[in-house]
C-alpha cells in the first residue's frame, strides 16, 4: 500500500505532526508519539519506481488527487493526512528532514508582524486581513558539500607617495602572487523544487542545521511535501555558481596590503563531494491585495518572511520627500553652524 | 499614515522654495527717500540709466548688510597708485553706512593704468577679508577686460552681499554652503534611503561566505608574494603665482584700515 496514514491507536483519529512537541499527536485525544521510537512503515515496503499511478485514501477511499511532485498531502474529501510512500523511497527517500517548529497559528501571527513592519507597503495590506491560504510545505534540498582547490595568479601594487623638493612622487612596487587554496562548504542548501523560485528560497537562508533529524514520514503528517524535481547533479552547477561569490571574497580575504590587487588567472577546480537529500520546512503564504496575488515564504524554523510585498507609491513619495527635507534641513543646520548663514 | 504623506511633501517643496528663491531678495529694500548716492562715475563707464540702477542696487544690498557699496571710476590723470586713490577717496568722502567713516566696501576703477582696487573699510574689512575680495576681484575681471562695466558692478555688488553673509573666516565658496547643493544631496539621499527600502521590501540574503564555509578543513596551502620591480612617477608641484594682482590692505593717510585686493584688467 503506496498510501501511509497515521491512525491513533487509542481513538482511531489521524494523527499528525505537531511543531510544538516535535511529536505526532492526536488532535482527538491527544495523544503523543515520538516519532523517532515508532517504527517508520516506510522501512519494510519495497516498490519499483513508478508503479503506482493511483492512490487511494485510506480513510474514506477516494481518489488521492495530487500534483506529480506531491509526496505528502491531506485528503481532499475527508481531510485525513496521507503521506505517499513511494516518492519517499528508493532514489527519492530523504536523508534527513527540519521539521516544523512554528505551527500554523503563529505562523499566520509572525506573517501578520511583519507585514506591519513594512515601511512601504500600502496601509491596507498591512492589516494583513486577506490571507488566502497558509500551506506548510516540506521543500525538497540538496545540501551539497563542495571540495575547492583553488589556485590563482596575480599581480599586486603597493603605492606610497611623498613630496620632494618641488616634485610629487609616486612610488609604485610591484609584486607577483600566487596563492593555492583549498576551501571546502558543507551543508550549501539549494532547492530541488521547480516551483519555488529560487531567489525567495535562497533569502529563507540560514535553516538551523542542529534541528536536522533522521528522515521519518510521521513528520510529513499533516503537511504538504514535494519530491526533487532536479538531482543533485543536475543542480550542480547552480551550486558552484552560488559558491563562487564567496570564493572571490575568500581569495581577496588572503591578498591583503595591497593598494591594488588584479587576478590574472583564477582556477578552481570545484568536486562534488555528496549531497544530502533534505526536506526542509517552509509556510507558503498566498495573499489578495487589490485583485493581485502575492506568495510569501516563511522558514519554518526561524520565522524569517520573505517575498514582495506591494509598494505604496504615496508612501514612497513621503519618504522620499521627508528624508530629502531632514538631510536639506540638517546640511542648512551645519552650513549656518559653520558660518555660512541659514539661507 | 496616509495623511502625513502630503504633509512631507509640503514641507519639502516650502523649504525648497525658501532655499532657491530667498538668497536673491534682500529682506527689506531701502526706500527711495534713504537712498543715496553710492556711485562716483568720474570716468564716464556708465549711462544715467545703468548708474541709478547700480545706485538702487547698492543701496537695497547696503541696507542689508548695514555697508555701503562704493564705486569709484577715474581717469586717474595724476597717475596716482590706485590704492592711494582709493584710500584718499574714501578719507575725502567720509564714506560709511553707519557713520562718517563708517562701515564700506569701495571698487576702484583706474581706467588710466587700467588697474582695479576693491578695500573693505570696519564691517565690511572684517567680513571681506583679502582673500574673498580676491575672490570677488577674479570673479568680476573678465567683465571688466571685456568692458562690461555694468554687469561687473552688479556682480561686485551681489557678491560682496553674499559674501558678508558669511561669518570671517569660513569660505565663502565652500560647496557646502551652496544651496543648489545642499538640494542635490538631499534629494540623492532621499532616493538612496528609498531605494534602499524598495529593495529590502522583499527580505534579504543573511547568509554570507563564512555561513557554509567548512573552516577546519580551509586554508591557504601554498602563498607566494614576490617583488618584480617598483616604478616612480613624479610630477612638479604647481606654484601658486598670482597673474596681475594680489592681495593686501593697509591704512588710509586719515588712519582707517582696510583689507584690500588688488589687480589689473
Amino acid at each position: 500500500m503506496p498510501v501511509i496514514e497515521y491512525k491513533c491507536p487509542n481513538c482511531g483519529s489521524g494523527m499528525i505532526f505537531d511543531s510544538v512537541s516535535g511529536a505526532l499527536s492526536c488532535p482527538s485525544c491527544g495523544r503523543q508519539d515520538n516519532i523517532e521510537q515508532i517504527p517508520d512503515p516506510l522501512k519494510r515496503q519495497v516498490f519499483t519506481e513508478n508503479e503506482v499511478k493511483e492512490y487511494h485514501c485510506n480513510s474514506c477511499g477516494a481518489d488521492i488527487v495530487t500534483e506529480p511532485e506531491t509526496s505528502a498531502t491531506t485528503c481532499s474529501f475527508c481531510g485525513a493526512a496521507v503521506v505517499l510512500s513511494d516518492r519517499l523511497t528508493g532514489n527519492l527517500a530523504p536523508a534527513m528532514v527540519i521539521p516544523f517548529s512554528i505551527n500554523k497559528d503563529q505562523a499566520k501571527q509572525a506573517f501578520k508582524k511583519w507585514c506591519k513592519n513594512g515601511l512601504l507597503t500600502p496601509s491596507g495590506f498591512m492589516s494583513a486581513d486577506r490571507i488566502q491560504s497558509i500551506t506548510g510545505m516540506y521543500v525538497p534540498f540538496w545540501l551539497y558539500e563542495l571540495h575547492n582547490k583553488i589556485e590563482v595568479h596575480g599581480r599586486g601594487t603597493k603605492v606610497r607617495s611623498y613630496t620632494q623638493g618641488d616634485y610629487h612622487y609616486t612610488e609604485t612596487q610591484h609584486f607577483d602572487i600566487y596563492r593555492r587554496i583549498r576551501l571546502n562548504y558543507v551543508n550549501l542548501p539549494i532547492d530541488a523544487s521547480e516551483k519555488m523560485k529560487d531567489e525567495l528560497m535562497d533569502k529563507l537562508e540560514p535553516f538551523p542545521y542542529n534541528q536536522l533529524k533522521l528522515f521519518k514520514t510521521p513528520y510529513l503528517a499533516g503537511y504538504i511535501a514535494e519530491k526533487y524535481s532536479y538531482t543533485d547533479e543536475e543542480l550542480f552547477p547552480r551550486a558552484k555558481d552560488k559558491t563562487r561569490s564567496y570564493i572571490d571574497s575568500y581569495i581577496a580575504s588572503t591578498v591583503s596590503g595591497y593598494s591594488s590587487v588584479s587576478y590574472t588567472d583564477k582556477q578552481i577546480d570545484t568536486t562534488l563531494k555528496h549531497a544530502d537529500y533534505v526536506l526542509l520546512p517552509v509556510w507558503m503564504v498566498n495573499y489578495d491585495y487589490n485583485r493581485a496575488q502575492y506568495t510569501f515564504a516563511m522558514n519554518g524554523q526561524t520565522g524569517k518572511v520573505v517575498g514582495k510585498p506591494p509598494i505604496s507609491k504615496a508612501k514612497v513619495t513621503g519618504w522620499f520627500a521627508g528624508v530629502s527635507a531632514v538631510s536639506l534641513l540638517s546640511l542648512k543646520l551645519v552650513s549656518w553652524m559653520m558660518g555660512g548663514g541659514f539661507l | 499614515m496616509r495623511k502625513r504623506t502630503p504633509l512631507a511633501v509640503m514641507a519639502t517643496l516650502i523649504l525648497l522654495m525658501i532655499t532657491l528663491v530667498a538668497p536673491s531678495i534682500p529682506m527689506s529694500s531701502a526706500s527711495a527717500a534713504e537712498s543715496k548716492n553710492l556711485i562716483y562715475d568720474e570716468a564716464n563707464l556708465l549711462s544715467e540709466q545703468e548708474k541709478s540702477e547700480l545706485n538702487l542696487l547698492a543701496n537695497q544690498y547696503g541696507a542689508e548688510r548695514q555697508t555701503d557699496f562704493v564705486i569709484y571710476t577715474t581717469n586717474n590723470v595724476e597717475n596716482q597708485d590706485v590704492m592711494l586713490l582709493t584710500e584718499d577717496f574714501y578719507d575725502e568722502q567720509g564714506l560709511g553706512y553707519d557713520k562718517k567713516f563708517g562701515n564700506a566696501v569701495i571698487l576702484t576703477m583706474d581706467m588710466n593704468n587700467r588697474e582695479v582696487y576693491l578695500a573693505g573699510f570696519y564691517k565690511a574689512k572684517e567680513y571681506l577679508s583679502d582673500q574673498r575680495l580676491d575672490a570677488i576681484r577674479t570673479r568680476i575681471t573678465s567683465e571688466l577686460s571685456s568692458g562690461d562695466y555694468k554687469l561687473a558692478f552688479e556682480k561686485y555688488i551681489e557678491l560682496s552681499y553674499k559674501y558678508m553673509g558669511y561669518e570671517p573666516g569660513v569660505n565663502p565658496n565652500n560647496i557646502l554652503f551652496n544651496g543648489w547643493f545642499q538640494l542635490g544631496v538631499s534629494v540623492a539621499l532621499g532616493g538612496i534611503v528609498v531605494g534602499m527600502m524598495t529593495y529590502r521590501s522583499g527580505g534579504r540574503v543573511t547568509v554570507n561566505r563564512a555561513t557554509y564555509e567548512d573552516s577546519s578543513n580551509s586554508s591557504v596551502i601554498d602563498r607566494q608574494d614576490r617583488y618584480i620591480r617598483t616604478t616612480v612617477t613624479k610630477r612638479k608641484i604647481e606654484k601658486n603665482n598670482n597673474n596681475g594682482g594680489g592681495g593686501g590692505g593697509g591704512t588710509s593717510r586719515g588712519g582707517h584700515s582696510h583689507s584690500g585686493s588688488r589687480g589689473s584688467f
